[in-house]
């Protein structure tokens, strides 16, 4: 999306008339007959004739939020700071805008010398200005409703509600939920069978389907719930399933994407990146440690060089963004930082924050100067992206993160095998910053050289410089620790990362709860979980949105925590079966309250693991470093890098426009922008992957080479693939009609395959891959 | 199980047509795509829609601004000319669709809620442009069933995103198959898995009916779950795809005077004008409208010029001008303009430049800009609406997305009023709570 022009030049030109305006009576005491005469014969004309139509109570539409008609609002000032400072014309805006330096007002030509030198003896004078002040009119209204700005009140700790049905809670969490249906007189549905609740919460909770034997260790009661909810916590998957959820947050990929000129460079470091985040899941480390490492890691003090390297990994949060091409791009450094607000924005806070770039938050009370108020945090940081695959048409080189103790890796010899045969296109410069071949490096973040506060960019321009705003955070999250002060020699991203890990941010536990609950219950209880602002949804259950965000801090801002509160409640153990209701807005009303768990597809990665598993070729290891480490290439001149793999989808190669082929075609998030909630759409794409896709037709085939080791019995090798594809038995019919299906087929094939049994395998390739094309492979209860 | 299914529910809320849409559908799973007789007298049997995402330049295209009065304003920087028996006014920079001028019919008074791309761009495909709703394609698709069982009624080229081409709360079949997503090399961009030799097509269609039956048991015992019905409708549709689908992708037969004739293969790349191969693009419509799909749209989504104003116009007119003018050409020869709507929009446009002012920028205007259609049923050589002398507000013949929705509809003998499904208790149309109105000047 690109800036909109400024406002001042698609205003229609209308005659001004607003001399009816302009307050006649002298109230300045002290001014002297002088100053008034040079005030009306040479200010009060110019500013009426030249600014009044964009800058007054009576403008059609208001420049950038000034009024020049009245003072005290020229000294209040608009989006871009104050307008005038009384006596000091080199820092006042007007001046500098009249000059046409940096800030060009009037817009359509600069006016002549002579008036421009009036203006700064004006200001010299300490601007006499006989004017009266107008009533303000409602120009830098945003709401005040405070159920509309929900999100901004203080955390609460509601009280535990009481409900009519006093056998059903198990948990506050089930007290909190009843008591809605129950406002609506409805109840919820019964409990999951223990075969539903099996499957479902080990794929919610490490994203892979049960075996056989862990199943009847459930259902036969030799396991209690908690006991495989506690089994789960502890696996290594389980880091792997929420830490990609993570990913998804933090726009994760392993190159920069189209930049705008066509040209993808690869991010050769960024999958360390990806380690940290699983293994911050699987440690469980402390949500506000975790963001706080992801925002100052390097700042933070470490106990060893292990420790060191990990903090600094953990930056690359800020680095690993889409940036558009730094050719003829005059606010490419802004455009970085407009990336970092924006992840912190709309991931950690909710908040679409990068509005106020251009303008004040068109509905939130986020004005512009909090937007560079953060900004020059950023612009006090240095991002390390690496070499852009050393085109410097799209980024310059920066150096990266040296680690210590991290292993070395080499690049990879699929990957070598492809890259050298070809010829980058542009020759690519010489590397500005050179390592030891093999260095483990990351990228990330550092303190910038010179730290220095942002100067207002009006309309986003980075040439269209309004006043400084010193550094600091958004004023509406207001009551955060006033003693969170950024001290004048560092960027203050340290102190960002405390106030946002503060008790008393509004947003911060709010978003991070939801997002859980919402990869528990396929919707959030707020639906929008990147946007908690006045566009975003509101929560359905305000109440238990606020216990469950009091309860994680108060708990550590654990969210191994959190999910076990969360899945050892009644209401996560419910049936999905919501089909007893009489009315379908009655159905649809207890569904979306809760009162009946949703049928929901799995996502892109779940799929293909759930068919790994099922054919026996997940390789449960995690995948080591990346296809493209070490290799600083433009994606977009080579052929796809993408190479088979059995190891969870979280370490196949994400590289932005270019995702792994296995995966498209259930809806992956792009990467770009921060993703809180993945689309599930049916799509006929989706069919033909199913029935065509190389991946699935290979995983059959193995699928089908094991069944056959299993027995030369048809019966047991049916009933062996039933166990393996759904933890099950099949039922009589289905037993029927495989065999069935495996018969006719092999005589299908008789024509176009003679040897015996090659056409056997064929057919139980063609049986395993219905099994794995089957909805009951995709969907979780 | 004593409650009342989807089906049944659709049924009882009947929504006149809607109903008779769905019951097809109810009748057996394999029927939902079948052709059926819309409600109305159509004129129109299918649509192309041309999307210019971004918001093209209206009054440097169509809505011609000169100069007037004394004070200098905004308007037109581009040259004009009027053209052809209707004198319609077209920019210079687009010399090949200006010899079509005679089949234009140009709204010049478009206007729209939002100046925000993502949130009008849904709207213009959608009616809504915050919640998910039905892709104006899945409508079409739904109201009239294909002409083609082995094709999708509704195919996407280089869409931004998937709501714009979702079915949202129709049946899942109904949604776009998209062909290339946005950022993906637009001549190389296919339907992904749409071919593979690992077993004979017998056996394939044997162990569908396998993976069905099984999907069937899968849903019975899941009460009436609309998106497990919305796989097993798909997988039937996938399936069918592969029969038909490669040949009409493969432009290997055209000869080499069409594919110079629609540029295809000319990338033409400029400032915020990417690489769309947008020749590509159009004669794949042509080809995709003959198979008998009913919505195709085609996407060149360029036109957000801000910097560089003069330079990124000129590439956009130049790289859609000629492949739009073939397609036009080669629908007219074959009989199909008769019945096919074509359409030309964006989400919005833009304000001129800001005269006096040395600066080469323009941002968003939602409140007036230009549409074209052509074919039909719509009046050839024809302007509706007017704006003001800079072009920033209509003066008449305002048309809201709604009312646009509702005059396509009607062309294809479909009534917005009624083509609608209940969903979750909300009655859903294209034309949303408000409604539109049928542009009935505009009808030939």
């Amino acid at each position: 999306m690109r800036r909109s022009s400024s406002p001042a030049s698609s205003l229609p030109h209308i005659v001004s008339l607003f001399w009816l305006l302009v307050g006649i009576s002298v109230n300045a005491a002290d001014m002297t007959a002088e100053q008034r005469s040079f005030f009306e014969s040479k200010i009060r004309p110019v500013l009426v004739k030249q600014c009044y139509e964009c800058h007054s109570q009576e403008a059609k539409k208001l420049g950038g939020k000034l009024l020049l008609d009245a003072p005290s609002e020229m000294i209040a000032g608009g989006e871009s700071g104050p307008a005038m400072i009384p006596g000091k014309p080199d820092e006042s805006l007007i001046v500098q805008a009249l000059r046409y330096d940096g800030l060009e007002m009037p817009p359509k030509k600069r006016l002549p010398e002579q008036v421009v030198n009036d203006f700064i003896t004006w200001v010299k004078m300490g601007a006499p200005d006989p004017r009266v002040d107008a009533p303000k009119s409602a120009k830098k209204a945003v709401t005040t409703d405070k159920a509309a700005l929900w999100s901004y009140q203080p955390v609460t700790n509601p009280r535990v509600p009481l409900v009519r049905n006093k056998e059903w809670p198990r948990h506050a969490i089930d007290s909190f939920v009843l008591a809605k249906l129950e406002a609506k007189s409805l109840s919820p549905t019964k409990d999951a069978a223990p075969e539903m609740l099996i499957r479902r919460v080990y794929f919610d909770l490490i994203g892979l389907p049960p075996s056989a034997g862990e199943v009847s260790a459930f259902v036969s009661r030799h396991l209690s719930f908690q006991q495989v909810v506690d089994e789960l916590l502890e696996s290594p998957h389980f880091g792997e399933r929420w830490g990609r959820h993570w990913l998804d947050v933090a726009r994760y990929a392993e190159s920069n994407g189209n930049d705008g000129l066509s040209r993808n460079p690869s991010f050769p470091h960024a999958w360390r990146y990806r380690d940290y985040v699983i293994r911050a899941f699987n440690e469980d480390m402390p949500y506000d440690r975790f963001i706080t490492e992801q925002i100052a890691g390097d700042l933070l003090p470490a106990d060893s060089e292990a420790q060191r390297d990990r903090q600094l990994i953990a930056t690359g949060f800020l680095a690993i963004g889409a940036k558009p091409a730094k050719a003829m791009n005059d606010n490419f450094e802004m455009d970085v930082v407009a990336d970092q607000i924006g992840v912190i924005g709309h991931g950690i806070m909710g908040l679409s924050v990068g509005c106020a770039r251009c303008h004040d938050h068109k509905t939130d009370p986020i004005p512009t100067r909090d937007y560079y108020a953060l900004a020059g945090i950023f612009k006090s940081t240095e991002t390390l992206w690496g070499a852009a695959a050393h085109q410097g048409l799209t980024a310059p080189q920066t150096p990266l993160h040296e680690l210590k103790m991290a292993a070395k890796v080499a690049v990879r010899p699929e990957a070598e095998v492809i890259i050298s045969k070809h010829e980058p296109r542009r020759p690519p410069a010489k590397p500005a910053f050179k390592y030891a071949a093999d260095t483990p490096l990351a990228m990330g973040v550092r303190e910038a050289k010179t730290v220095v506060d942002c100067k207002l960019n009006i309309d986003g321009e980075s040439k269209k410089l309004g006043a400084p705003i010193p550094r600091g955070f958004l004023t509406a999250c207001g009551g955060i620790d006033p003693g969170i002060q950024i001290d004048a020699k560092q960027s203050g991203r340290l102190q960002l990362a405390q106030w946002l890990t503060s008790k008393q941010h509004p947003q911060t536990a709010r978003v991070m709860v939801n997002r859980v609950w919402q990869h528990l219950f396929g919707e959030g209880l707020v639906r929008t979980p990147d946007d908690f602002g006045i566009t975003g949804e509101r929560p359905t259950h305000p109440e238990l949105l606020d216990h469950l965000a009091t309860r994680f801090m108060s708990e550590g801002w654990s969210i191994k925590r959190l999910i076990r509160d969360i899945v050892l409640s009644r209401t996560y153990q419910l049936s999905s079966g919501n089909g007893d209701l009489q009315s379908p807005e009655a159905a649809e009303n207890r569904l979306s309250l809760f009162g009946a768990h949703r049928v929901r597809r799995l996502d892109a990665e779940a799929v293909r693991d759930a068919m790994l598993a099922a054919t026996g070729d997940l390789n449960p290891q995690p995948g080591q470093g990346s296809l493209i480490q070490h290799q600083n290439v433009l994606i977009n001149e080579l052929p796809p890098l993408h190479q088979p793999s059995t190891h969870r989808s979280v370490y196949l190669l994400m590289l932005r426009n270019s995702m792994p082929p296995e995966l498209t075609p259930f809806n992956l998030p792009d990467a770009i922008t921060v993703a809180g909630k993945r689309d599930t759409s049916t799509l006929a794409t989706q069919s033909l992957y199913l029935l065509n896709n190389a991946f699935l037709v290979g995983q059959s085939k193995r699928f089908a080479a094991r069944l056959m080791q299993v027995s030369d019995d048809t019966t047991t090798r049916i009933e062996a693939a039933y166990r393996q594809a759904f933890a099950r038995k099949p039922t009589d019919s289905e037993m029927h009609s495989a065999r069935d299906f495996i018969r006719e087929t092999d005589l299908m094939l008789v024509s176009t395959q003679n040897d015996e049994n090659k056409r056997l395998t064929d057919a139980w390739a063609a049986f395993c891959q219905a099994l794995l094309a089957s909805n009951e492979l995709r969907y979780v209860d | 199980m004593n409650h009342l299914s989807r089906r049944q529910m659709l049924h009882t809320a009947s929504c006149g047509f809607g109903y008779l849409a769905m019951s097809g559908i109810a009748s057996a799973a394999t029927a939902d795509l079948t052709a059926r007789a819309p409600r109305l007298r159509a004129k129109a049997q299918r649509v192309i829609f041309l999307n210019m995402g971004g918001g093209p330049a209206q009054m440097d295209t169509f809505d011609y601004k000169p100069q007037v009065g004394k004070k200098p304003h905004a308007g037109s920087i581009a040259e004009f000319k009027r053209r052809g028996q209707s004198g319609l006014w077209v920019s210079e920079l687009l010399p090949n669709i200006a010899r079509h001028a005679d089949k234009l019919c140009v709204l010049n008074a478009m206007t729209a809620d939002t100046s925000i791309h993502a949130q009008s761009m849904l709207q213009l495909h959608t009616g809504d442009r915050l919640r998910p709703c039905p892709s104006m394609g899945s409508w079409v698709a739904y109201g009239l069933g294909t002409e083609n069982m082995n094709l999708p009624g509704f195919i996407s080229f280089n869409t931004a995103k998937p709501a714009e081409y979702s079915a949202a709360q129709l049946p899942s079949v109904f949604g776009g198959t998209p062909i290339g997503v946005n950022g993906e090399d637009m001549s190389k961009a296919t339907i992904s898995n749409i071919y593979s030799d690992h077993l004979p097509m017998s056996v394939k269609r044997r162990q569908l009916d396998l993976i069905q039956a099984m999907n069937r048991d899968h849903l019975n015992v899941r009460a009436d779950d609309a998106q497990l019905e919305g796989v097993i409708q798909t997988m039937e549709l996938g399936f069918r795809m592969q029969a038909a689908a490669p040949d009409l992708l493969d432009l290997s037969q055209e000869s080499k005077t069409t594919l110079e004739r629609y540029r295809v293969g000319k990338n033409f790349a400029a400032g915020t004008c990417k690489a769309s191969d947008f020749g590509r693009q159009c004669l794949l419509a042509r080809r995709f409208c003959e198979a008998g799909v009913r919505f195709i749209e085609i996407t060149h989504g360029s036109w957000d010029q801000h910097t560089d104003h003069r330079r990124d116009l000129t590439a956009n007119c130049a790289t859609t001008d000629a492949p739009i003018a073939a397609l036009l050409d080669d629908l007219d020869e074959r009989g199909l303009l008769e019945d096919t709507l074509v359409v030309w929009g964006g989400e919005f446009g833009r304000p001129g430049l800001t005269p006096g002012q040395d600066k080469d920028q323009t941002g968003h205007q939602h409140r007036a800009f230009t549409f074209w259609m052509a074919g039909g049923g719509v009046k050839a050589g024809h302007v509706h609406g007017s704006t003001d002398e800079t072009g920033s507000n209509p003066v008449d013949g305002k048309v809201h997305f709604r009312d646009l929705h509702a005059t396509i509809l009607h062309l294809l003998g479909l009534d917005h009023e009624n083509l609608a499904v209940v969903s979750g208790g909300r009655r859903i149309r294209l034309t949303g709570l408000q409604g539109g109105s049928v542009v009935r000047e505009i009808l030939a």
